[in-house]
């Protein structure tokens, strides 16, 4: 089995992607630390990391406030490591600061009611927002390594999309039938010339009102030239997702749903020339014996209470087989999703740990099961092998 | 409706709330709207084709709900000539827009969930289903596609935009035909989200809640002075087989135990700042998880959510 070794020598930006709930941001976390660890000037971007772990990466103490601004977090070694949370919520407002072309349109823009309910609505900003901001600080070369927490979105993939769709709106060929012409004669001459049009113009005047109609008019004609470079910026975005130094990182954990989407993740990554990289299997059950022996009920009930638990021996026995019971369900939906996988494809299994990882040492326990390099420095210390905890 | 994070068993839920609902002789549909076919699934169906239901038990069926294909359906509603609307469906604008526009697709979506709730059965005149389940999607897209109708009346202030956004809005906030239940697991994240999600939409949307579902609960019946005591033990066992099996047997006695606790921490911060009547759904260990699962909480919900819910009537 390869870890997740080589593709960290490889590569510049690492992208975790996977579905909500399988531990993709303490994964990140974890992927950044031991980059850092390594000697390399190391950035974390995380979306909404939990309450714990913010604190961990320094990101919690000033609240909301922390969006956007990058925290440099003490370590050993020669190496740094700096959080930041990105800025979701003001993702729209910061577009339309930095490409309008004075401060009057600016103002027109962000006053404008259609706009206000786009920004809050239009599905993608955010995802958009995110990839922006890890182009930003990627071409400023502040950084060696940088790993990118993506949103908690049920498909992935709406992430790798976001750019596309907010092109695809800003298309100019869509903007031009909503711009100004529309209180001249361009629409009204429209009307004339072609019954279809005129009867789907008066169908959309009588279900939105006119006025409505004036203020989405009102917002495109105001948006003229601020996103003339928009194209441009999409290209350079996904120049960026495809590039040989980019590495997509898919967290699951072995479960039958998680991994359906997972699938469906990798077909589509493949699709849009996206390089997978590394499987991170996370909350793995290890089974502990495959070959039947001494799994008897019984048997291990009498064993137990050999060891003291006479009282508790049933109890610590059915928790056991039944831990086993998962353990084999997952080892056998693990081998199949990795039959799918190309042999290129570095893989990691993570075990459930027995608590929420959340500060440095709890994402160090990961360590071991991400990177070859890491169990055998742990082997060497004192002890045999990875530990599990308590 | 059943709201909450990715990952935590919303489908598991809805499915299980659907059985049962069928089981009980309602004519039930339940509405998946991000096209994963996840419920169909569990029962062992192909997903229905896009906008279409598919019926997997007596009186349960399953809705591929989806925004376009809920927006043509309604476009031939209110333009009835064919022409026009293939010369519409086909352009690029119309592609482009549809696939574009915000908040569109989250507004068909839930335009049509109102659509089934009211829709009347041609042959009998009846309302054709007693009881619409919506699988939402994860959270922040669930507040997304809820919100849409609001946001839709309020920026289309005339026209029948506006009208038609006010019927759904009539729906979705009047208690006696809806309900917002959520789903969750007692861990740090799911519960966060779940406080912020039942703030948004019971305080600031104004939609009647329902239940609150707390999925994969972890209880233990050992102590860690037990695990303990098989520590000392085992390590005076002279067979080294029997000893690694012990050894196992307590670790995996400590995780059960870790995630207990962890649940019992978060099930406080609930009781604490979500006030709905709570039914507690135990974390089902097995090597698959199927139909027979879901089944196993369908009966749990039958008894304890039934407890539940009667106790809050009588209060």
């Amino acid at each position: 089995m390869k870890t997740l070794d080589t593709v960290l020598a490889r590569h510049r930006v690492m992208i975790c992607a996977g579905s909500g709930g399988v531990g993709k941001t303490s994964t990140a976390a974890a992927l950044a630390l031991y980059g850092a660890r390594q000697g390399l000037r190391t950035i974390v971007l995380t979306i909404d990391p939990a309450r714990r772990l913010a604190d961990a990466l320094g990101l919690h103490a000033v609240g909301n406030e922390m969006r956007g601004v990058p925290r440099q977090l003490p370590i050993e070694g020669d190496g740094t490591l700096t959080a930041m949370m990105l800025d979701q919520k003001g993702a729209w407002d910061a577009l339309v600061e930095r490409h309008a072309p004075s401060p009057e349109a600016r103002d027109r823009i962000l006053t404008n009611r259609f706009y206000q309910h786009l920004s809050q609505t239009f599905a993608g900003s955010q995802e958009y927002m995110a990839v922006e901001q890890l182009c930003e600080i990627h071409d400023s070369g502040q950084y060696d390594l940088i790993v990118v927490d993506t949103p908690p979105t049920q498909h992935a993939l709406d992430f790798l999309e976001a750019p596309q769709r907010i092109a695809d709106f800003l298309d100019k060929s869509v903007v031009k039938w909503f711009v100004k012409p529309y209180f001249s004669a361009g629409w009204a001459t429209l009307r004339f010339m072609n019954r279809t049009v005129g009867v789907l113009f008066r169908k959309i005047e009588e279900a939105t009102g006119v006025a409505a109609l004036a203020e989405v008019s009102d917002f495109f004609t105001s948006m003229g030239g601020l996103f003339e470079n928009f194209e441009a910026r999409v290209r350079r975005v996904y120049e960026l997702l495809r590039a040989r130094t980019t590495a997509f990182v898919l967290v699951v954990s072995p479960e039958e749903q998680v991994l359906r989407e997972a699938e469906y993740f990798c077909r589509a990554v493949g699709e849009l020339r996206m390089p997978l990289r590394a499987v991170v299997f996370n909350r793995v059950h290890h089974e502990f014996s495959g070959r039947g022996r001494m799994l008897d009920r019984d048997r291990l009930v009498a064993l137990l209470a050999r060891a003291g638990a006479q009282t508790s021996g049933e109890a610590l026995a059915d928790n056991f087989l039944r831990f086993e019971a998962v353990a084999r369900g997952d080892m056998v939906r693990m081998e199949v999703f990795r039959a799918q996988l190309s042999k290129h494809v570095a893989i990691a299994e993570v075990p459930n740990f027995d608590a929420d990882l959340h500060d440095m040492a709890g994402l160090a326990r990961m360590h071991p099961y991400l990177f070859e390099s890491a169990a055998s420095r742990s082997r060497t210390s004192e002890r045999a092998g990875p530990t599990f905890g308590a | 409706m059943v709201v909450g994070k990715g990952g935590v068993g919303k489908t598991t839920v809805a499915c299980a709330l659907g059985l049962e609902a069928a089981r009980m002789g309602k004519r039930t549909v339940l509405a998946e709207v991000d096209g994963s076919g996840r419920a169909a699934g569990l029962f062992g169906a192909e997903p229905a084709s896009v906008g279409e239901a598919v019926q997997v038990r007596p009186n349960l069926h399953i809705l591929n709900a989806d925004g376009k294909a809920s927006l043509e359906e309604y476009l031939a509603l209110i333009i009835p000539i064919r022409r026009l609307l293939d010369a519409v469906f086909a352009s690029r604008i119309y592609n482009y827009f549809v696939a574009a526009a915000p908040g569109l697709k989250e507004l068909m979506t839930i335009g049509k969930i109102w659509w089934e709730a009211e829709r009347l059965d041609e042959a009998t005149g009846r309302r054709r289903w007693d009881l619409v389940i919506l699988d939402a999607p994860a959270t922040g897209h669930s507040v997304q596609y809820l919100r849409m109708p609001q946001a839709t009346r309020d920026a289309f202030s005339a026209g029948w935009v506006a009208r038609e956004s006010q019927r759904v809005v009539d729906l979705l906030t009047d208690p006696h035909r809806t309900a917002v239940n959520f789903v969750t697991t007692a861990e740090e994240m799911p519960v966060n989200e779940t406080i912020e999600m039942y703030r948004e939409l019971c305080g600031e949307l104004h939609m009647p809640p329902g239940m609150l579902f707390v999925n994969r609960v972890h209880r233990v019946n050992f102590h860690r002075e037990d695990l303990a005591r098989v520590t000392t033990a085992a390590a005076t066992l002279k067979s080294r087989d029997e000893r690694a099996l012990l050894q196992e047997v307590v670790r995996r006695g400590h995780e059960e135990l870790g995630w207990a606790e962890i649940n019992t921490e978060y099930l406080k911060r609930l009781s604490r700042e979500v006030d709905l009547p709570r039914v507690e759904l135990p974390y089902v260990f097995a090597e698959e998880f199927g139909l027979e699962q879901v089944r196993e909480l369908s009966r749990h919900i039958e008894t304890v959510g039934g407890a539940v819910a009667s106790k809050r009537a009588g209060a």
